[in-house]
């Protein structure tokens, strides 16, 4: 199986710390669309948006940026990362992704996740103590729009389907859809269960932290008759690819530290990320994918080594990077990490073949 | 003989991961030996139950539900982790129990909380409590995350193996505290609840 690389944002609207003024939402669609299609075009495999309902992201409706994307690229894989699928109507969720996979001629993907940001939930009618219920439910349907039209279902969430027609259909006749998990060991299990392909989700932590979630992914997936390791896993990380190992880490540093600071509260209030913490996350074992290309390169092979993975997602510009910067990035990563990761993939494979 | 389960339930909800990781603990204790089970949740036990402060004081009806916990061949005291801690009502429960009735009786401790942090409740908290009772606490208590769970349902293989592994300690002297009489020894099948009398 061969090993894609890619990018996703969220489309952030923060300001870059290291003194960029505040870019207006309108210039942050296309700012996200530039980024698609420079990925795009330096031969990445995978553009992913993620969604979040708050005016720091413009990343509220992932499938219409994608469209959009998918109007100035032509070879990238466009995903969701993640679809809040728990506060979606999958129906609605098929309609959009099916439209972007034809304007896309086949590239549409979706990653589907219970969401880490209760937002949605309020926003659309749902309660967050259903959580669980709410998310089995819909991906059950979408699972099942998927395969069958029309379609006859029925479930607590939403009224049933009598000989729905559910169009258009995508454009190959289905498209990929991941589970997106965090870590908990149960997500894990239900994944493997389902044998879908599994998005691994990591913020902060050593590259290991998901050991114990990929084993109990494959285990569950082997013991519901599944294929476990023929099933597709892919890693979410934040990183920056720089000119070099200091460069990157003083680029990402300020704003990864102001994303840190707006989006993970300790005590109820935003902490701020000490450099020397951020600095161990960029270490040698550390999850973060930040560093020269050569730096990001051994780390995605450790990576692929440790999990089997067939995809990493890298985050780029969290809590705010100034375009400049995000697309050195994407072009040094498309251009002098991926072709070499996947010559090494390629030939780790042949050896074990 | 059958043995006598009571659990004392310290979750306030209808439904719950607590509950959830006491059925997967019943079904497990089941395939050992015949039980019956009786259920206690102290969040349910009304106003009276809140206000009282001395055995003496409590009603006919709250002191059946106090002496069915004292005569129990294995109690399983199973709660959420409320503030760090048991939750006030589980402890407000033990408070009415007769000091002595406890002493040697068979405890399983049983937890869930939002995080693994937080698995030490059941050795500095829920352990210390039953020390003072001189029960007898069975060695490996269980614990279960959040994360273990999808909704109420215990998805986490290595759970399932602790409870195995808890049990399976004790299981001859599981058998030799069984006081119930075999005549209608539960199955998992009909729940292990005793016949109506």
């Amino acid at each position: 199986m061969s090993f894609e690389i890619g990018i996703m944002t969220f489309g952030e609207i923060a300001r870059d710390p290291i003194g960029g003024a505040l870019p207006s939402p309108r210039q942050r669609v296309r700012d996200s669309i530039e980024q698609a299609k420079l990925a795009d075009e330096v031969g990445l495999d995978v553009f992913g948006v993620g969604e979040h309902h708050r005016s720091d992201f413009v990343g509220s409706a992932p499938a219409i940026l994608l469209a959009a994307a998918a109007q100035a690229t032509q070879n990238i894989r466009l995903t969701s990362s993640v679809t809040v699928l728990s506060s979606e109507d999958p129906v609605r969720v098929w309609e959009q992704f099916a439209t972007t996979d034809l304007l896309s001629a086949g590239r549409a993907e979706i990653i589907a996740g219970r969401g880490s940001y209760a937002e949605s939930f309020p926003l659309f009618g749902y309660d967050l103590a259903d959580y669980s219920d709410l998310f089995r439910e819909k991906l059950d349907l979408l699972l099942r729009i998927r395969e069958h039209n029309p379609l006859t279902w029925s479930g607590r969430f939403r009224a049933p389907l009598v000989d729905a027609d559910i169009a258009p259909r995508a454009d190959g006749g289905s498209i990929p859809i991941w589970v997106g998990v965090g870590g908990s060991p149960a997500s894990a299990i239900s994944t493997g269960r389902l044998g879908l392909p599994m998005a691994l989700a990591l913020l902060l932590g050593p590259m290991t932290f998901h050991q114990e979630t990929v084993e109990l992914y494959r285990a569950a997936a082997a013991e519901a008759g599944h294929d476990a390791d023929a099933l597709p896993i892919s890693i979410n990380t934040h990183g920056y690819v720089g000119s070099t190992s200091q460069q990157a880490r003083d680029i990402m540093y300020p704003s990864f530290a102001q994303g840190m600071m707006e989006n993970n509260h300790q005590r109820g209030q935003g902490f701020r990320l000490p450099r020397a913490a951020f600095d161990a996350q960029a270490s040698a074992s550390a999850g973060l994918l930040v560093g020269s290309p050569q730096e990001v390169i051994d780390k995605l092979l450790g990576y692929h080594q440790l999990y089997g993975l067939n995809r990493a997602i890298i985050q780029m510009g969290f809590g705010g990077m100034s375009q400049q910067q995000h697309l050195e990035a994407i072009e040094r990563l498309g251009t002098e990490v991926a072709p070499v990761v996947r010559r090494e993939v390629g030939s780790r494979e042949l050896v074990s073949a | 003989m059958t043995l006598r389960v009571v659990v004392i339930n310290g979750s306030p909800h209808e439904k719950s991961k607590t509950l959830g990781l006491v059925d997967v603990i019943l079904q497990t204790l089941s395939t050992i030996l015949p039980i019956t089970v009786d259920r206690i949740d102290v969040y349910r036990l009304g106003a009276a139950f809140g206000l009282a402060t001395e055995r003496e004081e409590v009603g006919a009806e709250l002191e059946a539900v106090l002496q069915r916990a004292e005569h129990a061949d294995l109690l399983i005291a199973a709660v959420p982790v409320y503030r760090g801690s048991y939750p006030g009502l589980f402890k407000h429960f033990f408070d009415l129990i007769d000091q002595y009735a406890l002493a040697n009786k068979l405890v399983l401790l049983a937890a869930t909380g939002g995080g693994d942090h937080h698995a030490l409740v059941l050795e500095h908290a829920l352990r210390p409590l039953f020390g003072f009772f001189q029960a007898m606490t069975i060695p490996v208590g269980i614990f279960a995350s959040a994360g273990d769970f999808d909704g109420t349902v215990l998805l986490n293989p290595r759970v399932y193996g602790r409870i195995e592994v808890a049990l399976t300690d004790v299981a001859d002297l599981l058998r030799s505290r069984a006081t119930g009489a075999m005549a209608w020894a539960a199955t998992s099948a009909d729940g292990g609840r005793p016949p109506e009398s």
